[in-house]
């Protein structure tokens, strides 16, 4: 393998990477809101919410991201393959977030909450004071579950021709007739990648997991 | 002629008038009224399941109430003027924030420091200023002497302290009336002593308490009047002396008897 295919399965890297951290940017809060609308029963917008999760729960990430990139256009959005890519693991991981958020709502004290309403608290006050400080925290580890998850099914946007790892390592092997030194670093990678996601949880944990340093 | 009797006294800080309250087909209020007066500390007492709680829920509108009324300082809880239109949330925490709970479990916030349990709702809900909040609340720490716990978390303290914690974090609105729900129950019986002597301070240095309770020595003691509760109705209500001493009721001699003598 030479220096350059190592350059291409490093870009491919950088891709992976990019995109993953653009879906769970967009996908953590936007699975909070679903959970929010869920939990709080918002009138028709928690059944479409229900329904949203189940639907993209039961889409392979490769269908979604072939459905968003060739089907979209054809109701005139044009979209170009970084975007459908990211927005292809926004969506997927957010239902699956969605999940996550939710579970630990419904598992949430409720004496906590009556206590900060009968002290005058409003419901925004209460979600950002009481419940969301304590709730990102049991929800983390899921969370991060989830986001290595993301990461390893990325490799599903290769489909409609981003060069992340897996298609720059394919390239390289189909090129040189030897797939197994790109496929090692390919491996690799992201077996770093997701160390180094696991390794960010833990010392959040260490750092946040005691009841202090709430602010 | 009564309306005007009424107009010139000082109307009472709760009054609670025919209050009935139905989960499901169980009636858990059975037009209960009470009222407390400025300054006064009432006491409910009462088997489990005779409503005593469900009352306290219904003051602060954690449970509406079928029928009836509750007026704070003359203002009714939860209904708007008029009386049929029920309150928004803003409405609502606007009373809310007169009263101070304490709670039976303490229900603090446990990722919140003992100091930061205290001035949340000051600061967040009542807007007031932080450092006249924070020296406000070190001297309600010192008057349960906890002083020494102001930066720890709630799960470094025992019971009895996490009490007192609820007990100053109630204060430090300056509440017209403090509710306590059962505030020693959830406690070992060697630390209820503790948060009873902060409740006995609290009740001679003049605050107005409604106290669910089973600690009959604390309702004999400090009590301005007692109220016997079962199956949702008040059975019988009086000064301490009498209710323990000569009570009028046979239900009410049945109750003592179990509880006094146990």
């Amino acid at each position: 393998m030479t220096f350059n295919a190592f350059l291409s399965l490093l870009h491919g890297a950088g891709v992976t990477v990019s995109v993953s951290m653009a879906g769970i940017a967009l996908g953590v809060p936007f699975g909070l809101v679903l959970a929010l609308l869920r939990w709080r029963r918002v009138p028709l917008l928690a059944p479409l919410t229900t329904v949203y999760v189940s639907l993209l729960r039961s889409t392979p990430a490769v269908t979604l991201c072939l459905l968003i990139f060739f089907a979209l256009p054809v109701i005139g959005i044009e979209i170009d393959a970084l975007s459908a890519a990211i927005a292809t693991l926004a969506l997927n991981t957010a239902a699956f977030n969605c999940e996550i958020w939710r579970s630990g709502l419904t598992s949430f004290p409720r004496e906590q909450v009556e206590a900060a309403r009968t002290f005058g608290m409003s419901g925004t006050l209460i979600f950002r004071r009481i419940i969301f400080p304590q709730l990102w925290r049991t929800c983390l580890p899921a969370l991060v579950n989830e986001m290595t998850l993301l990461i390893k099914s990325s490799t599903a946007i290769a489909v409609i021709g981003v060069a992340e790892i897996t298609r720059a390592a394919i390239r390289i092997g189909a090129q040189t007739y030897d797939p197994l030194p790109p496929m090692l670093v390919a491996t690799g990678i992201y077996v770093v990648l997701v160390l180094v996601f696991v390794g960010i949880q833990r010392l959040t944990e260490r750092l946040y997991g005691q009841a202090g340093g709430a602010r | 002629m009564t309306e005007a009797a009424t107009e010139t006294r000082d109307p009472p800080v709760l009054e609670i008038s025919g209050l009935t309250k139905t989960f499901g087909d169980r009636i858990v209020l059975d037009g209960v009224s009470l009222s407390v007066a400025r300054g006064q500390t009432v006491c409910l007492l009462g088997p489990s399941g005779s409503g005593k709680s469900t009352l306290l829920r219904c003051v602060n509108w954690l449970e509406t109430p079928d029928q009836g009324a509750i007026y704070l300082s003359g203002e009714r809880m939860g209904i708007r003027k008029g009386g049929v239109v029920p309150m928004g949330n803003g409405e609502l925490a606007r009373l809310r924030m007169r009263m101070g709970t304490v709670f039976q479990h303490f229900n603090l916030w446990p990722h919140m420091s003992v100091l930061q349990n205290i001035i949340e709702a000051p600061i967040h809900v009542q807007k007031r200023r932080r450092d006249e909040v924070i020296a406000e609340a070190e001297a309600l720490l010192e008057n349960v002497g906890l002083s020494d716990k102001r930066d720890a978390f709630p799960s470094r303290l025992s019971g009895g302290q996490k009490q007192r914690v609820g007990i100053a974090r109630a204060l430090a609105m300056k509440p017209e009336l403090l509710l306590f729900d059962e505030p020693t129950s959830a406690l070992d019986p060697e630390l209820v002593g503790e948060v009873i002597a902060v409740m006995k301070t609290l009740s001679q240095g003049g605050s107005t308490m409604l106290v669910v309770t089973h600690e009959m020595g604390f309702a004999r003691e400090t009590a301005d009047k007692v109220v016997l509760m079962d199956a949702g109705r008040i059975v019988e209500e009086g000064e301490p002396e009498v209710f323990f001493g000569r009570p009028k009721t046979e239900r009410a001699r049945q109750f003592l008897q179990r509880y006094v003598s146990a």
